[in-house]
C-alpha cells in the first residue's frame, strides 16, 4: 500500500505542476480588435520617425524567411515585434509618431531583389509574414498608443507588384530577350516583365510585324508568392478580384518620361510594378475597402501614400472623402493622409492638397532647395546656396499649398502641415551627399525640428547613417546596439524636447527675419533666422537663428541688421545652449548674434523658458 | 506462435521487461505515428522470463504488423486523412507495414538472447503509385540478452510503453533511437528500466555537410559542418499491484508507472544556404516527467490507462520531429508540453467498446504570443462493436477533435482560431481469429463522414478542396494484421 500511495502522490503532483504552468491559448489583449479612437490633437505636435520595418529591429527570428544578412537588396529580418521592443529608444529620442513601411503581402522577390521594403503588393488583404501577424502588429500599435505615440501606415494605390507579364512575343511565357534586327530596327533589350512605355499599350509583335496589344498574363508562382492578387471576398462576388484581372491595369509599359503627363499617370512604375486603373470605380472601391480595413483592424492614425503624382486627382478626391467618412463614423477623427510625390515642383506637390484631397504632402521641394542646396552642400562653397533660397521657397508655400483644412481632415491647413524631411528611403542619406559632414546634419536637424510643419526623421539618421542610394540607404539599425549616447541622437532628442516644450515651435506662424545670398567669406554668410509666434501659439515666441556656413563664424547683421518682433530690451535665452546664454534685444528690436560655423540658437523670452 | 489473448501476450512481455518497460518494439513510427497497437495493459504474472535450459537452443521467427487501405472520397478522389490534431482517430490512417525477422536463443546457464530486425514499409505501395521505389526503413536492429533479473540490449530500437490503439499513439514514452538500455526486475511486480539513445536527423537542425577543397588532388570532399546529435536518457519505474492484493479477482490488477526523460543537444555551426555564412546554434536541453495509472480486469482485453506527461524545452519535441520554431537565441527555451490521456477497452459477450481521449497543451519558445505552434488540442473517440458470431462484427465510431491555435481567427480576429471535426463511421468487418478488439487479422469495410468546422477549413490553402468543403466522406477497404511480432503485444 505504501508504494501505491507513493505512486499516486507523484502522479498527482505532476498533474498539479502541468495544469498550473499551462493556461489555455488566447489572443493577448494587445492583439485583439481595438476600439477606434482619435489619438491626435494637432499633427504639428508630432515628430514622425520613418521606419523601414525590415531594417529596424529583429524581434523574432522565426519569421526570418530568406534572410541574407549584409545583402541590403534582400530581407534582413526586422519585424513589428522588433519595433515594439524598442519603442523606448524612440521615445527617448522624442519621436511621437511611427511611419511604418507597407504591411501587406508582397511578391517575394523579383530579378534577384527581395521585397523587404514592402512596396511590391500582391494581396492588399493579407499581412506580410516576414514582419509578423495581425496580433503582433496590433500589439505594436497598442503599445505605441500606450506611450502616446501614433502609427502611420505606408500604403500604395498607384501600382501592384510584378503580378503579370506582357506576352509580347505570344509564346506563353515571360521572356527577356533582344528585339530588333540591328539593321532595319535597333537592337533593344526587351523584358516582358517591365517593357518600355508604348502609347498604344504594350504591343505584341513578331518578325512579321505588330500583333496588337500584348496579353497581360498573370503569373502563378507560389514559391515567391507571385500569384494573382486577391481582394476582400465581399468585393468579388464572381470570385475574381479586379486586381487579379487585366481589366484592373493600364498596360502601357514602364514610364520613360516623367514629364509626360500620360506616361506619369498611366505608365508602370519602374521595376515592373503594374499601374492600376484607378479611374475604375471597382478599383477605387477595392483601395478604399482594403486600406480602411487595416485602419479598422489596427486603429491606425494615418496614411503615408506612395507615388501620389501617378494617380489622377479624381481618385484622391474619392478616396480621401470615403476614408475620412468611414473612419469618422467609427469615432476616428484627425486621420492624417499625406502623399509622396517625388518632385521638386511646388505647384505639382500642392495640387494634391487641393480641397477634397490630401491633408498634406512630403515637402520635396524643400528637400531639394533647402536641405540639399543649403545644408548638404555646406562643404562645397561652389554648390551651396544662400539662405535666401529658404525664404523664397517658404514664401511660396501659401500659394502652392492649400490654406484651408480639408473637410473632415486633420483640422490644419496643408500649408501648415507639410511633412518636412532631410532624406528618406528613396534618396541617398543626408550624410552621404554631405560627404560625412555631421555638423551640417545636426544643423539641418535643427531646422527640421523647429520649422513650420510636421518633422519626419528617417530611421538611422540619429545614428549618423550615411548610406548612398537605394539600397545602401536602407542599413540595418540593430548593428548600432540602439545606442542613445551619440551626439546626433542626443541632438534630436533635445530638439524634440524643445518642440514639445515650446508651443511656438509647433504651432506658431513663421516669419523669416534674416536670410542672405552670401555663402562665401562674407560676415553673414550662411545666416538664417526665423521667428515662430502667433498663429495657434498664443503668447509663445521663439526665434531660431542658424549659421549654415561650414567655414567661419557669421553674424546676423548686414546693413540693416536683424530686426525681430521680440520686445525691445527683452532678454532671449538660447534654450539649445546648455549654458542657457541670454541675449538682450536692442532698443530698436534688433539683435546682433554671432554663431559659430554650422551652429544654431533657439531663443525664447526669458519668461517663457521651461526648466 | 501468436499468443491467443492480450493477457497472455502481456504476460510474456512482462516476463521480459515488466509491462513493456522495455516495450518490445511496438510497431513504432515516426512523428505521425504510423503504426499499430501495442497492448494496452499489463497482465498477470508470468513464468520466469526464460526457463533455464540444459542445452543451447534457438530458432528463427518471422512476425509482422501491417495495414493497407484504399478509399474514395465519394467525389472521385482518394479518401484523405482529415485530422486536425496530432493524434486523431486512426480509422482512416494510411497504409504501413513491418516485417520482422528474429533469432531467439536460450543458452546453457539460462541466459537468453534475441536478435531483432524489423523493416518498415511506407505508403504508397507500388500497386497504387506505379513507382517501384519503395520507402523502406530499418526500425529495429538490436540484440537483447537476459540473465536472471537483468536484461540488457543495444542497437536500433522502437522502445516504448502502452499505447492508445484508436489514436495509434504512445502518450507516455515512445523512443526511436540508436542506443542501449537495461532493465532490472527488482521483484516480481517491480521493474526499473533505463535507456540512453542518440539520433542525428538528416535535417538542417542537426546535420549538415558542406563541400571543401580536397586535401589531395583536385575536386571536393564532404565535411560534416553541423553535427548535433540529440542524446536522450530515459528511466522508467513500474509497479504492479495484482494477484489479489488490490482486487478480489486474481486476474485483475493495477499498475503505476513513473517515467522521465532528459534530452541534450550540443552547440553547432550551420552554414546558411542563402548566404554561405556560418551561424551558431546553441546547446540545448529539455526534460520530461510522466506517469501512468493502469487497471485491467484480466477478462479478455478489458483495461483502462491514464497517462500524464509534462515536458520542457527540447524534450517537448518528439525525437523524430525537429523543432521548427525557437526562442530568439535559437534554443527551445520556453517550450512546454502538458498532456493527459486516457485509453481503454471493455469487452463482454457480444459487445465491446474501445476508446481513447486526450488533452494536450503545447507552447513553443517563439517570443510571439501568437504562433501556430502554441495550441491546445484534444480528442475523444469511441468505437463500440457488436460481434456477430465468432468471425464477424460491426463497429461504429464517433469522435470529436479540436485544436485551438494561438493565432487570430481570420473572421473573429480577437479570438484564437479553433479547428474542429466531428467524425462518424461505421465499420463492418471479418475477424477470422475470433471476437475481440485486438484480434487480428481484420478485413474491414469503412465509411466515415467528417463534419469540418470553418476553422478546420482555414488550415488549408485556399486552392485545396479541404479549404472549401465542410463535409468529407471516406469509403474504403482496410485490412490490418499482426502476428508473432515483438513489436506487438
Amino acid at each position: 500500500m505504501r508504494v501505491l500511495v507513493l505512486g499516486l502522490g507523484a502522479i498527482a503532483a505532476l498533474a498539479v505542476v502541468a495544469t498550473h504552468t499551462t493556461a489555455c491559448v488566447q489572443i493577448p489583449d494587445q492583439g485583439k480588435q481595438p476600439a477606434l479612437a482619435t489619438h491626435v490633437v494637432d499633427w504639428r505636435d508630432e515628430v514622425i520617425y520613418q521606419v523601414l520595418i525590415d531594417r529596424f529591429a529583429d524581434g523574432n527570428i522565426n519569421n526570418n524567411f530568406g534572410v541574407r544578412p549584409g545583402a541590403l537588396a534582400r530581407h534582413q529580418g526586422g519585424d513589428w515585434r522588433g519595433l515594439e521592443d524598442h519603442l523606448g529608444y524612440l521615445q527617448e529620442m522624442g519621436v511621437t509618431t511611427l511611419w511604418i513601411s507597407p504591411i501587406v503581402k508582397n511578391v517575394e522577390t523579383d530579378a534577384d531583389v527581395d521585397s523587404y521594403h514592402g512596396y511590391w503588393a500582391q494581396d492588399l488583404t493579407q499581412l506580410n509574414p516576414h514582419f509578423g501577424d495581425l496580433a503582433s502588429l496590433r500589439s505594436l500599435v497598442a503599445s505605441a498608443h500606450d506611450r502616446n505615440m501614433k502609427v502611420v501606415l505606408d500604403i500604395v494605390t498607384n501600382h501592384m507588384g510584378q503580378a503579370f507579364y506582357y506576352d509580347m512575343n505570344l509564346n506563353g511565357h515571360p521572356d527577356i530577350y533582344i528585339g530588333g534586327t540591328g539593321t532595319t530596327s535597333p537592337l533593344t533589350r526587351v523584358s516582358e516583365y517591365d517593357p518600355d512605355w508604348d502609347a498604344r499599350g504594350v504591343q505584341a509583335q513578331t518578325s512579321l510585324g505588330l500583333d496588337g496589344r500584348a496579353p497581360m498574363i498573370f503569373i502563378d508562382d507560389p514559391a515567391i508568392n507571385r500569384v494573382p492578387p486577391g481582394c476582400i471576398d465581399t468585393l468579388s462576388p464572381d470570385g475574381r478580384c479586379i486586381l487579379g484581372s487585366p481589366r484592373g491595369y493600364h498596360g502601357f509599359g514602364r514610364i520613360l518620361n516623367y514629364d509626360d503627363d500620360k506616361q506619369r499617370m498611366l505608365g508602370d512604375f519602374p521595376g515592373g510594378l503594374k499601374d492600376v486603373a484607378t479611374e475604375l470605380d471597382e478599383v477605387r472601391q477595392v483601395m478604399i475597402d482594403s486600406y480602411a480595413r487595416w485602419v479598422e483592424l489596427l486603429d491606425l492614425d494615418g496614411f503615408r501614400i506612395d507615388t501620389v503624382k501617378h494617380v489622377e486627382h479624381e481618385f484622391w478626391q474619392v478616396f480621401s472623402k470615403a476614408v475620412r467618412q468611414r473612419l469618422a463614423a467609427q469615432g476616428k477623427a484627425n486621420f492624417l493622409m499625406f502623399g509622396e510625390a517625388f518632385d521638386g515642383n511646388d505647384e505639382l506637390l500642392g495640387s494634391f492638397t487641393r480641397p477634397g484631397e490630401l491633408d498634406s504632402v512630403f515637402y520635396f521641394s524643400q528637400h531639394f532647395q533647402v536641405f540639399r542646396d543649403v545644408f548638404q552642400n555646406a562643404h562645397d562653397v561652389k554648390a551651396q546656396k544662400g539662405t535666401s533660397q529658404i525664404k523664397t521657397l517658404w514664401e511660396s508655400r501659401a500659394k502652392s499649398y492649400g490654406s484651408a483644412p480639408q473637410e473632415n481632415g486633420i483640422g490644419v491647413a496643408p500649408t501648415k502641415a507639410l511633412v518636412n524631411f532631410l532624406d528618406n528611403h528613396d534618396v541617398s542619406r543626408f550624410l552621404f551627399e554631405a560627404q560625412g559632414d555631421v555638423p551640417a546634419l545636426r544643423n539641418a536637424l535643427t531646422l527640421l525640428l523647429t520649422e513650420d510643419g510636421i518633422p519626419c526623421v528617417y530611421y538611422g539618421t540619429e545614428q549618423d547613417f550615411a548610406g548612398g542610394n537605394d539600397p545602401a540607404n536602407r542599413e540595418v539599425l540593430w548593428t548600432t546596439g540602439f545606442a542613445t549616447t551619440g551626439d546626433t541622437f542626443r541632438h534630436v532628442s533635445k530638439l524634440a524636447g524643445l518642440r514639445r516644450d515650446y508651443v511656438a515651435l509647433r504651432r506658431g506662424d513663421t516669419k523669416v527675419v534674416y536670410a542672405t545670398d552670401h555663402v562665401g567669406d562674407e560676415s553673414d554668410a550662411g545666416v538664417f533666422a526665423f521667428e515662430r509666434a502667433a498663429g495657434d501659439a498664443g503668447a509663445s515666441y521663439a526665434l531660431v537663428v542658424m549659421n549654415t556656413n561650414a567655414r567661419h563664424k557669421s553674424t546676423t547683421s548686414d546693413a540693416s541688421g536683424m530686426k525681430v518682433n521680440a520686445a525691445a530690451g527683452s532678454s532671449l535665452v538660447d534654450v539649445l545652449d546648455p549654458a542657457r546664454t541670454a541675449y538682450a534685444v536692442g532698443s530698436d528690436q534688433t539683435l546682433r548674434l554671432t554663431l559659430g560655423a554650422q551652429s544654431a540658437m533657439v531663443l525664447v523670452p526669458s519668461g517663457q523658458v521651461v526648466h | 506462435m501468436m499468443p491467443t489473448s492480450v493477457a497472455v501476450r502481456g504476460a510474456l512481455a512482462f516476463a521480459l521487461f515488466s509491462a513493456r518497460a522495455l516495450a518490445d518494439d511496438a510497431p513504432a513510427a515516426p512523428a505521425e505515428a504510423l503504426s499499430a497497437p501495442a497492448a494496452a495493459a499489463p497482465s498477470p504474472p508470468a513464468a520466469p522470463a526464460v526457463a533455464p535450459s540444459v542445452a543451447d537452443a534457438g530458432r528463427f521467427e518471422f512476425g509482422s504488423y501491417g495495414r493497407v487501405r484504399i478509399a474514395s472520397d465519394l467525389r472521385g478522389g482518394v479518401g484523405r486523412t482529415v485530422n486536425v490534431v496530432a493524434n486523431g482517430t486512426r480509422i482512416d490512417e494510411d497504409s504501413y507495414a513491418e516485417l520482422e525477422l528474429r533469432r531467439e536463443d536460450t543458452w546453457k546457464g539460462g541466459a537468453t538472447t534475441k536478435v531483432v530486425a524489423t523493416l518498415a514499409l511506407f505508403s504508397p505501395f507500388f500497386h497504387f503509385s506505379g513507382r517501384p521505389e519503395q520507402q523502406l526503413a530499418v526500425r529495429n536492429l538490436f540484440v537483447q540478452g537476459s540473465v536472471g533479473s537483468l536484461t540488457l540490449w543495444g542497437g536500433s530500437r522502437m522502445y516504448r510503453g502502452d499505447d492508445i490503439y484508436l489514436l495509434n499513439w504512445w502518450p507516455l514514452d515512445n523512443q526511436n533511437t540508436l542506443g542501449g538500455g537495461a532493465a532490472y526486475a527488482i521483484g516480481p511486480d517491480t521493474t526499473l528500466a533505463a535507456h540512453v539513445g542518440m539520433q542525428r536527423l538528416d535535417n538542417a537542425y542537426q546535420s549538415q555537410q558542406v563541400l571543401a577543397v580536397a586535401p589531395f588532388g583536385s575536386g571536393t570532399v564532404a565535411v560534416q559542418q553541423l553535427d548535433r546529435p540529440r542524446t536522450i536518457e530515459s528511466v522508467k519505474f513500474t509497479q504492479l499491484v495484482r494477484n489479489g492484493r488490490l482486487f478480489q479477482d486474481p486476474k485483475a490488477g493495477f499498475k503505476w508507472v513513473l517515467y522521465a526523460e532528459a534530452h541534450q543537444i550540443s552547440a553547432g555551426v550551420a552554414r546558411d544556404a542563402l548566404t554561405a555564412q556560418d551561424r551558431g546554434l546553441p546547446q540545448d536541453y529539455g526534460f520530461l516527467a510522466g506517469a501512468q495509472l493502469g487497471i485491467w480486469s484480466g477478462e479478455r482485453d478489458t483495461h483502462l490507462n491514464l497517462f500524464l506527461r509534462h515536458a520542457r524545452g527540447l524534450a517537448a519535441y518528439d525525437p523524430l520531429a525537429a523543432p521548427q520554431t525557437f526562442a530568439n537565441d535559437k534554443s527551445t527555451m520556453g517550450t512546454t508540453e502538458s498532456l493527459i490521456a486516457l485509453g481503454g477497452n471493455y469487452e463482454k459477450e457480444a459487445f465491446g467498446i474501445v476508446g481513447g481521449a486526450y488533452l494536450r497543451a503545447f507552447r513553443d519558445g517563439d517570443p510571439s504570443a501568437t504562433t501556430t505552434q502554441k495550441f491546445d488540442e484534444g480528442t475523444v473517440v469511441l468505437r463500440p462493436q457488436v460481434y456477430l458470431g465468432q468471425h464477424w462484427g460491426v463497429g461504429g465510431e464517433a469522435s470529436f477533435q479540436a485544436r485551438r491555435l494561438a493565432v487570430p481567427d481570420p473572421e473573429q480576429t480577437s479570438q484564437p482560431l479553433t479547428a474542429s471535426l466531428w467524425r462518424f463511421g461505421v465499420m463492418p468487418y471479418f475477424s477470422p481469429a475470433g471476437r475481440g478488439t485486438f484480434k487480428r487479422p481484420q478485413l474491414r469495410l469503412v465509411y466515415v463522414a467528417t463534419l469540418r468546422s470553418r476553422g478546420a477549413q482555414e488550415l488549408y490553402a485556399a486552392q485545396d478542396v479541404f479549404a472549401q468543403r465542410s463535409v468529407e466522406h471516406f469509403l474504403g477497404l482496410n485490412v490490418e494484421w499482426w502476428f508473432n511480432s515483438s513489436s506487438q503485444p
